[in-house]
């Protein structure tokens, strides 16, 4: 009797210890966070033409959670970037999701920067309830309607267009013409432009076409200049963009001409038109600060991009993966060290960082808008030099 | 060949839904390149449009499903169909080309059903594309996945089962005779322009029923998905495994696929490796992974007729 009394004593404590224990050990079970780490999924190209503007977009998010972990980490755990190519397609970017969330086990996935491998991307990341912050593909229906896990730290497509709009007629010009490619990239941006021309009640005086391989223009600038527009809103690479503006001024043509983010190194647009002049009345615009911006916000990371991968010219695909990456560890650090994968996405739904180091504004959340990123900067060449001269804050 | 039966019919039981995603593609990839063989390899037709016209069946899917609401029991059909008619129809032109001549023809096509995609706003939806949600398989499986995949297999078997009986019929031999010798071919009564029509019509049937299945896999039909590379890749498999064999489409489909997401790991050697790989099957192993099987294993033969059982 005795003998059974001890055992069920011990049954009892050995059942109490379990039991106690359970909870903890379902703490410890968040997928992709341990004790010491938390493990975070990359989804972005790194292969092919492409692979310079998804690789340095994680190299500048890595930079920041190295920074990170060489201070320590957050409460505790380091964070572990893991990077699967999605190849900038939607039949690649489905195993590579499928990778990083069944085999790689991430806490969560921060990257995505082509917006149709993305959209493909989405719903495997839904179904998973994996919350996703987005740093650079640019299609407004990733996060529209808003989804509790889904969020963006960069421009929406239409954003950059109607940014492009706004500012040739913030610098007086009446009559405004495009020029676009008419491929994948350039008729993601052409028909939401032609949206911001309705939207004001105007129409562009000419629509001109040209191939991103173009490197004659000169027709296309003879129309631009018999049509009598006094502005022109380029949807172009940069090649293209050079025939364009060379041609143009050697016409003796010189219209306002504003560029989108493909060219985000007017120095090297220079460069390529080989003319000087050619550029005196061209801005183009970006979501980040300048890359030779002298503050010491822009040359930490300059610097710190360097020691982390000497490989690297810095460039403003960094800088997106920076002013990302600062987001996130702020909703890390705000999120408390008992992680769980829907007390993250409430806290991304009301993160903001004020001033992101490389941004050009605020990246900020709400639980009903979680197109987080709204502004951008407008550089031109002065004295040989591609300087900032000028912001748009959008308000929608 | 029944423990890869069993390993396939099974996987949805052991594999996570990145493991049964390539699986899956691995699968829809076999039912592509058997067409594409069917054509290059035993028709003797280097023909490049079978990228551009998996995109048609992709796309006619999407289309019938979402903008016209068909259920995806008639939509998988109704795209392969519509792929088939694009196939002959683009035959037509090019059964009066043959070699570099029918290479260009072909590759102009894939270029221009590319701009289609991108251009026909109001049906492919242009640079988007179209978006379709999860196939519901009702009571016949537990998710879109398990349906989907158990469907790719139903399709791939019959495919496989269809083309190896086609390849030693009358159709098969004639198919062969015209790669061999058009004026031999010829001089035998083989119809040139009936059996090149056929062959196109039944590697486009494949490639738009592929299509469907990828449709519903990827949950969204772009344009980038059909460009040249899906040309070059479905070429790729035809040639590592094996021109003119059906079970060299088989290892070529299910080989390339599985260096691909085995190559991941080392992201930029990724394309190294795999160019790498196509060009030492074409320098050293002119025949596909299928020369080394002949070599290898005694008594392997594809042969183009009906063997008599032995009595």
């Amino acid at each position: 009797m005795m003998r059974m009394g001890i055992r069920t004593l011990k049954s009892a404590a050995l059942a109490l210890a379990v039991a106690f224990a359970a909870p903890q050990a379902m703490a410890q079970e968040v997928i992709g966070v341990t004790d010491d780490e938390i493990l975070i999924g990359a989804l972005g190209v790194l292969t092919g033409p492409l692979f310079r503007n998804g690789k340095t977009i994680y190299d500048g998010v890595e930079t920041v959670y190295n920074e990170v972990n060489a201070a320590g980490g957050i409460h505790g755990r380091k964070l572990r970037y893991v990077r699967e190519d999605d190849v900038c397609k939607p039949d690649q970017a489905v195993p590579a999701v499928k990778k990083l969330i069944y085999d790689h086990k991430v806490f969560l996935i921060h990257g995505g920067g082509c917006s149709n491998a993305s959209l493909a991307a989405k719903p495997e990341i839904e179904k998973a309830g994996v919350p996703w912050v987005i740093t650079a593909s640019t299609a407004p229906q990733l996060t529209d309607p808003v989804n509790p896990m889904i969020f963006t730290t960069m421009l929406a497509g239409w954003m950059e267009t109607a940014g492009q709009l706004q500012r040739v007629i913030d610098l007086g010009a009446k009559k405004i013409a495009i020029v676009a490619q008419h491929d994948a990239w350039g008729e993601s941006r052409y028909t939401p432009l032609l949206d911001a021309f309705k939207a004001k009640g105007m129409e562009p005086v000419a629509d001109e076409e040209l191939s991103p391989e173009a490197t004659d223009a000169t027709p296309v600038a003879l129309q631009l200049q018999a049509a009598g527009a006094d502005a022109i809103i380029t949807v172009l690479f940069p090649k293209a963009a050079a025939a364009l503006l060379r041609d143009m001024y050697k016409i003796g043509y010189k219209p306002i001409v504003v560029g989108g983010s493909a060219i985000g190194d007017i120095k090297g647009l220079n460069d390529a038109i080989g003319i000087d002049g050619a550029l005196a009345k061209f801005q183009s615009l970006f979501p980040t600060k300048s890359p030779l911006d002298p503050s010491e916000d822009v040359q930490k990371w300059k610097a710190a991009v360097a020691k982390y991968y000497p490989d690297d010219e810095f460039m403003v695909w960094h800088m997106f993966g920076i002013a990302s990456g600062q987001f996130m560890v702020k909703a890390l650090e705000d999120a408390g060290r008992d992680l769980t994968r829907e007390k993250i996405a409430k806290v991304l739904a009301t993160t903001s960082v004020p001033d992101p180091d490389t941004y050009a504004g605020p990246i900020a959340c709400t639980p009903e808008d979680h197109q987080c990123y709204k502004s951008m900067a407008w550089f031109a060449l002065k004295d040989g030099e591609q300087v900032q001269v000028g912001e748009t804050h959008l308000s929608q | 060949m029944a423990v890869g039966l069993v390993f396939l019919a099974t996987l949805p039981f052991h594999a996570n839904p990145y493991l049964l995603f390539v699986g899956n593609l691995a699968m829809l990839y076999i039912v592509l390149t058997v067409g594409l063989n069917l054509l290059i390899g035993y028709t003797g037709m280097l023909a490049f449009q079978n990228a551009a016209l998996f995109g048609v069946g992709a796309y006619g899917c999407a289309v019938l499903r979402v903008t016209l609401g068909l259920p995806y029991w008639l939509s998988l059909p109704a795209g392969g169909l519509i792929a088939m008619i694009v196939g002959v129809l683009v035959a037509l032109p090019a059964l009066r080309l043959t070699g570099l001549y029918l290479a260009l023809a072909t590759v102009a096509f894939a270029q221009f059903t590319l701009w289609v995609f991108l251009h026909w706003y109001s049906v492919t939806g242009g640079p988007a594309g179209i978006q379709m949600h999860p196939v519901d398989f009702g009571v016949l499986a537990s998710t879109a996945e398990y349906g989907l995949y158990y469907l790719t297999m139903a399709i791939m078997l019959a495919v496989v089962a269809l083309t190896w009986n086609l390849v030693r019929s009358r159709i098969g031999r004639a198919f062969v005779a015209i790669r061999e010798s058009e004026v031999a071919a010829e001089a035998l009564a083989i119809d040139l322009t009936r059996y090149k029509t056929i062959a196109y019509a039944i590697s486009a049937l494949y490639a738009g029923v592929a299509g469907g299945l990828f449709a519903a896999m990827l949950g969204i039909v772009v344009p980038e998905s059909y460009d040249l590379f899906q040309v070059i890749a479905q070429f790729a498999m035809v040639v590592v495994g094996g021109i003119g064999s059906v079970w060299g489409a088989v290892i070529g489909a299910v080989g390339l696929i599985w260096v691909q997401e085995a190559l991941r790991a080392f992201k930029e050697f990724q394309e190294i490796a795999f160019g790498g790989m196509i060009l030492l099957t074409v320098l050293f192993l002119r025949g596909g992974a299928m020369s080394l099987i002949k070599r290898h294993i005694k008594g392997w033969d594809e042969p183009l007729r009906r063997i008599p059982r032995k009595r």
